[in-house]
């Protein structure tokens, strides 16, 4: 949806039918005049199908709000709170009298902000679950030390961006919170627009109209995926967007793209693109042409960086748009809402937004192909608020599980078949990178989970970090593509028992084997740490059958049927191997067992 | 070129929007006392809401002494000058 000028945003909400909607509690702590944001925010809530309320704390009572609590707006049905920590008037110190100040006097004031920083988190996060979105200190410009500032490590601007960082560290262990990088906004609207002296003198207010507009926008990228609206298909139109000129008419030869101009506008659009796939956008093709023709510049064109194996599906054919966006829909089993759909021709996109107004529609005209890249890379529809490993592999996954499916059906049997997959599987301890989606992992798997038992980032770091614990990861990948962290084993040792508390593999991965490969290096890992007896728990729920003889069929012994059922096997005797048809089995201790 | 009758209607326009009051209500005395929503907050929105649509900046004198419709659009009009 464009954003309009702030009168017609004012009318656009006071005409709309906003009551029916679901509400979306926004909450805005700050020390500053911030108040002509609220229009933004209500209209870009509105766009996403949402009825903003906004709620404005005390003029400069950022403490005092969240430590203290105000029960009617900071509670657990507030969906974000949005603080505004402008250093002029935070440490006025730091800001404006930073050329007198001696270096202790600087690292007071900077442990006194980070005091304060901890302070608000913790209150906040008494009163309300709700995503925090902090928006970082503007770096000085001129910095006080002038040319200087730059030179010193101890310089205005090298203070003020050690701020950001313990801003950064403390949001990151505050769960659900983040930080908002105004920098990064004023850099987008120009830094000689972005405040706006005369209402910072007259009512202490000090962004401009076009920095609250980019404010708002980038605080919706954040609330977007908190809510799920982010886009994560991303359907392309051929001619005069993938390459110039028609396929069709001009052939193999005659379209334009390449490295130089204008082929270049193209081959950059086709990076961006490129890079999306990589970060898990799901690509699809709707395009009016000669199917065979379009396969053809895919497969023959030199300087073609989107390949056939990027292309999740495709409708080329010269029926409607919106029938064939239907049908991608249903074949990729995703929303319309979640498509973000490019085309050249202004009639294709209005024809999309009038009968599918759901499809968010990026109009890229023919005769600006230059600007295209930026334009598709600038908007943020497809930003999410984590990147796992398995998002960026998701939208290939596709592609693999449809040659997997082919090489299994000229498998003469299925060992043969497992052999040829090629199969690595790869076992490590949790660490920081991994912790998140271990974490996840545990929170959404539901059928081969041996005690769904779900756990907090937080929790997992504790039990990777005891010493009486293990955390393992497993990862899979084969001749055709990485599955990324696809298990979680947890042990926890008592005395010389090892206790299997979690036991999971995402059941995309089940029956190749890969859950005998797991259970073997768990119990190899709990001997070599000395247990004698391991003993696996099992919790039944309503999902969880697939899982319910997986241990009486390797071995345990049940001893304990109450509502945690226990299964014992004997560590002394346990020589277990893990089955053949693996290329590679690593482990935690980077033993490397290569089959064959 | 930029006269009052042109710029009248566009600035009645603006007030009728940020101010939430129907255009008829909007004379050249209206003002912050006698529209109960032109606070001090409206203003900031009203003069940011006619810098946008005249593409002008005003000076902050300006900004703290155009109270009513009248010497809005009489400010516009000096500055389109």
């Amino acid at each position: 949806m464009p954003l309009k000028t702030l009168a017609e945003i004012e009318d656009a909400l006071r005409r709309a039918d906003l009551a029916p909607l679901p509400s979306l509690d926004l909450v805005i702590l700050r020390n500053v005049v911030l108040e002509p944001i609220a229009p933004y925010l209500r209209y870009l809530a509105y766009g996403m199908g949402h009825n903003a309320r906004v709620h404005f704390g005390e003029f400069d009572q950022v403490f005092q709000e969240a430590v203290g609590g105000r029960r009617e707006f900071l509670n657990e049905e507030t969906t974000g709170v949005l603080l505004f920590t402008a250093l002029d008037v935070l440490s006025w110190n730091l800001s404006r009298n930073f050329s007198a100040l001696s270096a202790s006097d600087v690292r007071r004031e900077v442990d006194q902000i980070a005091a304060f920083i901890d302070a608000v988190l913790a209150g906040l996060r008494r009163q309300t679950p709700a995503m925090i979105l902090w928006h970082s200190f503007e770096l000085p410009l001129p910095p006080a030390l002038g040319i200087l500032d730059g030179q010193r490590a101890d310089g205005q601007t090298a203070v003020v961006a050690q701020l950001n960082e313990r801003l950064r560290s403390a949001l990151a262990g505050a769960g659900s919170a983040y930080l908002v990088d105004m920098n990064a906004c004023r850099a987008r609207v120009g830094a000689a627009s972005f405040r706006d002296a005369r209402y910072w003198h007259i009512g202490r207010a000090p962004y401009s109209r076009e920095a609250l507009r980019e404010i708002a926008q980038q605080d919706f990228t954040f609330l977007r995926a908190l809510k799920g609206k982010q886009k994560k298909c991303l359907v392309l139109d051929c001619d005069d967007v993938l390459w110039g000129g028609i396929v069709g008419e001009d052939g193999l030869g005659g379209i334009k793209l390449g490295r130089t101009y204008p082929g270049s506008a193209y081959y950059e659009l086709q990076q961006e693109i490129v890079s999306l796939h990589h970060r898990g956008v799901i690509l699809a093709i709707c395009s009016k042409n000669n199917e065979a023709d379009v396969w053809e510049v895919f497969r023959n064109h030199p300087d073609m960086l989107l390949r056939e194996e990027h292309i999740a599906a495709a409708r080329i054919n010269w029926r409607d748009k919106a029938t064939n966006l239907r049908e991608l829909a249903a074949e990729l089993n995703l929303g319309l809402d979640s498509f973000l759909f490019v085309d050249d021709s202004e009639v294709e996109c209005e024809l999309v937004r009038s009968v599918l107004p759901e499809v968010e529609v990026l109009h890229l005209p023919r005769d600006s192909a230059v600007e295209h890249r930026d334009r598709l890379a600038a908007a943020g529809w497809f930003d999410t608020l984590t990147l796992s490993e398995e998002d960026r592999l998701r939208a290939s996954s596709y592609k693999a599980e449809t040659a997997r499916t082919k090489l299994r059906g000229d498998s003469p049997d299925l060992e043969t078949y497992f052999r040829s997959l090629e199969m690595v599987v790869q076992i490590r301890p949790a660490d920081r990178l991994s912790i998140p989606r271990l974490a996840q992992l545990t929170q959404k798997t539901n059928q081969f989970n041996m005690t769904t038992r779900r756990y907090s980032d937080e929790q997992i770091t504790r039990l990777a970090a005891g010493g009486s614990s293990d955390v393992l990861g497993l990862r899979l990948s084969d001749r055709f593509g990485d599955a990324g962290l696809v298990g979680v084993g947890i042990l926890r040792y008592e005395g010389a028992d090892a206790i299997i508390d979690t036991f999971l593999l995402s059941c995309r991965v089940l029956g190749r084997g890969v859950e005998d490969a797991f259970l073997v290096q768990c119990l190899r890992r709990a001997k070599a740490r000395g247990a004698r007896t391991a003993v696996a728990e099992f919790i039944k729920t309503a999902k969880n059958q697939i899982a319910a003889d997986f241990y009486p069929t390797r071995g345990f012994r049940p001893v304990d049927s109450g509502a945690v059922q226990r299964l014992e096997l004997s560590l002394d005797s346990f020589s277990g191997s893990e089955p053949a048809f693996f290329k590679r089995i690593e482990t935690f201790e980077d033993l490397t067992h290569t089959k064959e | 070129m930029a006269d009052s009758t042109t710029t009248r209607p566009r600035v009645v326009r603006a007030v009728s929007q940020i101010m939430g009051v129907a255009e008829q209500q909007v004379t050249d005395t209206s003002s912050a006392d006698s529209l109960d929503t032109w606070d001090s907050l409206r203003h900031m929105n009203l003069m940011l809401a006619l810098e946008e649509e005249f593409g002008i900046k005003f000076s902050d004198e300006q900004i703290m002494t155009m109270s009513s419709v009248g010497r809005i659009v009489a400010g516009i009009d000096e500055l389109l000058r």
